[in-house]
């Protein structure tokens, strides 16, 4: 029996010590992560705005729209969001606060609809306050989205290695370049400067596309939707971005997915429920130009500003 | 539910929990009760599939073990294995012999003659199906007798931690020790943590972390040539093994926590030095049981003489049904067919290779001839990971000749690849897993690590853990056997 018992204590000193290792670890990665500390600093701009917003950027970091260059308004875009989280974000920003945004700017472009979005729920530790795990879990019938709450909560940095390499190398970044929430579009790399340009635009395009198969059909819907749904709810005017590929990424996706087919679904799809929308097409914008690029999918500063700037004109063409 | 999930993080506590605080008599019924709810979650329908496989060998085994003739016991045999093998075709094999029959029919310039059917495969099929043919077989031959407590042989059949993916177990094995009284052995009980640990290492840190950079291969085979495709097998080949061996590791280990011994069911297979001795260490269980049931099943004679073409021809038709057990493919077909041509291609050329080794020298420098066997071996099981998948036969014979273009390699995306930190991690991962599989193989490691001080071991553990939280990836989820 004594062996017995010396081993339940053993055994229960060792979960305690897992426990508070753990602990500690996710504390401080929710702490110290890049992008969490980008993110709180866009929090804090967000509380201090106007709650009248004229323009508001949401979805993932192809939205590279500057609220500087654009007009009023703020820009509260995540690296890799996926629609599921930019409507529970919406929603929270509809309901729990009173800031109401008369215009949103979101990226449709062909990784937003892939059947790999539907399950790829990243940074559960920063989205774990907008998002209703339990309810999604219950509308897929997929119990495994229990998981992504159980990590935001308690294990926010597992599997995130090379997120803590990057908050490294990021340590002492200037967090005061986020303005109006905008985190600028990353400019330590050209694309234009890259040897093996159609190599790069080939991986890209293979790992956020290939998911899509031969025929090409709208993965992820349910919470583009949602979205529509809450806009129409709202009266806010939906401003629908096809952002910049370089050609090399384009060259490869054309032979992933057959884009117009896809482009004219997206399209469709949003006519049939939604009333208030404006589609601005700058996929081909950069061709031939990889300079404006940062890699095979994210415009530079440069092209950010000059997206911006034509957003901004278009909107004034339509006023 | 999934062994990597966090519903069995909470179902294995609560079940190794109840089961020993619950007294002896009612042990079984508390495994029994789990298990089907474990295989329930897949699919309710299922349940009935396997209730079935169970419940039609359970009656052939009783009312063989009341008749004494073997000759009279040979119909139940036949009842037994025409429903399990029957539902196993029915379930698995249906739709790629409609196909078949359709496709020669559309070479005749006919219409389908069979209309599609989609139909679903219930999960862990080819796995309890066999264990139930293996065990009414035994019953059959007289080697063991028959379960008569129906709840015991229906959990021989749904045993939670081996019905979806083995490994395949012996009635003789695993019966008798559901009738045992299992007190707690602490040494057992942490064994069997050690064992899941390491499987789910295997499985999060190395064998999904692979498949990052296999599937877009194996999915995407156009834009793929030379040196990638090469890269790719040898990866599969790894992940194929992480995830499987991984799997086995938690189903032994979930098992041990209860006092349980199941049958290893992979032994270092990259160390063997024969094709032979791969298959005697790969999913040991299935080569185990087709040798047992099937291969020495099969006539060794020719006009009553023992002839060696007829054990190389039995040999050509067991490793066919080996390919053909992974699924209803051609791919798995030539699959098979190419490791029993290899050993039939090792046994005829044995003499010349004992002499060419004399006469090289290589006899006498045995270190040497083992390293030339091992990757002369791992290169041929290599050569045939083309076919060992789901995809279309086409696409393997395209990735062959891919293999050999090395005149896209210019552009080709291996370089941004290994640039990626995951591919070099998973590639130094699995050279660990290797070099600590060999090291726990020499038995003096294990008992050397538990010699030493617990703050030691604890620290190790703990790293451990630590380890797979920080560097597993928890994105994927399936094992790559369940598909079969």
């Amino acid at each position: 029996m004594d062996r017995k018992i010396l081993f339940f204590k053993k055994l229960l000193v060792f979960v305690i010590m897992v426990i508070a290792l753990n602990a500690l670890l996710n504390i401080v990665y929710n702490r110290r992560m890049y992008y969490f500390r980008l993110s709180r600093q866009q929090d804090e701009q967000f509380e201090a705005c106007p709650d009248s917003i004229r323009y508001l950027m949401l979805g993932n970091s192809h939205n590279r729209v500057d609220p500087a260059i654009l007009g009023p308004g703020f820009s509260y875009i995540m690296p890799k969001e996926v629609y599921a989280q930019t409507y529970y974000k919406l929603k929270y920003i509809l309901e729990k606060t009173n800031k109401r945004p008369q215009n949103i700017l979101l990226s449709i472009d062909p990784v937003n609809f892939s059947p790999r979005a539907e399950n790829e729920l990243s940074f559960d530790g920063y989205w774990r306050k907008y998002l209703d795990y339990f309810e999604i879990a219950r509308e897929s019938n997929d119990p495994g989205y229990l998981l992504n709450w159980l990590s935001g909560n308690f294990f926010s940095y597992a599997g995130n290695y090379r997120y803590v390499l990057m908050s490294l190398q990021f340590r002492n970044a200037d967090m005061q370049v986020v303005k109006n929430g905008y985190i600028p579009a990353r400019d330590y790399r050209n694309f234009a400067k890259e040897r093996n340009r159609e190599a790069l635009g080939f991986e890209i395009a293979t790992v956020y596309l290939s998911s899509y198969g031969r025929n090409p059909v709208l993965g992820e819907t349910k919470y583009y939707l949602k979205i529509l749904s809450l806009c129409k709810q709202y009266r806010i005017r939906l401003i629908l971005l096809r952002m910049p590929m370089s050609d090399e990424y384009l060259k490869y996706a054309h032979r992933m997915v057959d884009l117009e087919k896809l482009d004219r679904a997206i399209v469709t799809l949003t006519r049939d429920h939604c009333n208030n929308f404006l589609l601005f097409d700058y996929r081909n914008e950069f061709h031939g130009k990889p300079g404006y690029f940062f890699n095979a999918d994210h415009v530079n500063p440069a092209g950010a500003a000059i997206i911006s700037t034509k957003i901004k004109e278009e909107l004034g063409k339509k006023q | 539910m999934l062994f990597n999930s966090i519903g069995y993080l909470v179902f294995l506590p609560a079940v190794v929990l109840l089961y020993y605080l619950v007294p002896f008599r009612f042990r079984w019924m508390i495994l029994l009760a789990a298990s089907y709810f474990f295989y329930l979650l897949w699919r309710a329908e299922f349940v009935l599939v396997l209730m079935g496989a169970t419940l039609v060998s359970y009656y052939a085994a009783v009312r063989m073990g009341k008749i004494p003739d073997k000759k009279q016991r040979l119909k139940y045999l036949l009842i037994t294995l025409a429903v399990n093998l029957g539902m196993l075709v029915f379930f698995k094999y249906l739709v790629f012999f409609t196909d078949l029959v359709n496709q020669f029919a559309g070479i005749a310039g006919k219409r389908p003659v069979i209309p599609w059917m989609g139909i679903l495969v219930p999960a862990g099929i080819s796995f309890y199906t066999f264990q139930t043919i293996g065990y009414t077989i035994d019953v059959y031959r007289g080697v063991v007798k028959p379960e008569k407590n129906i709840g015991i042989y229906a959990l021989f059949v749904s045993f939670f931690p081996l019905v979806l993916a083995g490994p395949i177990e012996r009635g003789r094995r695993l019966i008798p020790q559901f009738h045992a009284e299992h007190s707690f052995d602490p040494q057992l009980f942490t064994s069997g943590l050690r064992l899941i640990l390491w499987g789910m290492f295997k499985k999060v840190a190395i064998a999904d972390r692979l498949s990052m950079f296999v599937d877009p291969v194996f999915s995407n085979i156009g834009y793929f040539h030379g040196p990638e495709i090469a890269i790719a097998i040898v990866l599969k080949m790894m992940e194929v093994y992480a995830d499987f061996s991984g799997y086995t590791d938690i189903a032994i280990g979930s098992a041990r926590l209860m006092g349980f011994r199941l049958s290893p069911n992979f032994n270092r297979p990259f160390s063997a030095r024969s094709i032979a001795e791969f298959w005697s260490r790969w999913h040991i269980s299935l080569t185990s049981w087709l040798r047992d049931y099937v291969y020495f099943s099969l006539p060794f004679t020719f006009r009553g003489r023992k002839v060696n073409w007829r054990m190389n021809l039995n040999l050509v038709i067991v490793f066919v049904l080996v390919g053909f057990w992974h699924g209803p493919y051609w791919n798995f077909i030539i699959f098979g067919l190419f490791q029993g041509t290899f050993m039939v291609i090792a046994n005829v050329f044995r003499p010349l290779m004992t002499r060419f080794n004399r006469v090289t020298g290589l006899d006498s420098a045995p270190r040497l001839l083992q390293g030339l066997n091992i990757t002369a071996t791992f290169l041929l099981i290599c050569s045939t990971a083309f076919f060992f998948g789901p995809h279309p036969l086409h696409d393997s014979f395209y990735m062959i000749l891919n293999l050999a273009d090395f005149s896209q390699t210019g552009h080709a995306i291996l370089l941004p690849l290994l640039k990626n930190g995951d591919l070099l991690l998973g590639i130094v991962l699995v050279l660990f897993m290797l070099w600590f599989e060999y090291l726990v193989a020499m038995k003096s490691f294990a008992s050397k690590f538990l010699s030493k001080p617990v703050i030691i071991r604890y620290a190790a553990y703990l790293f451990m853990v630590m380890f797979l939280l920080a560097f597993g990836v928890f994105s994927s989820q399936k094992f790559f056997y369940f598909q079969f």
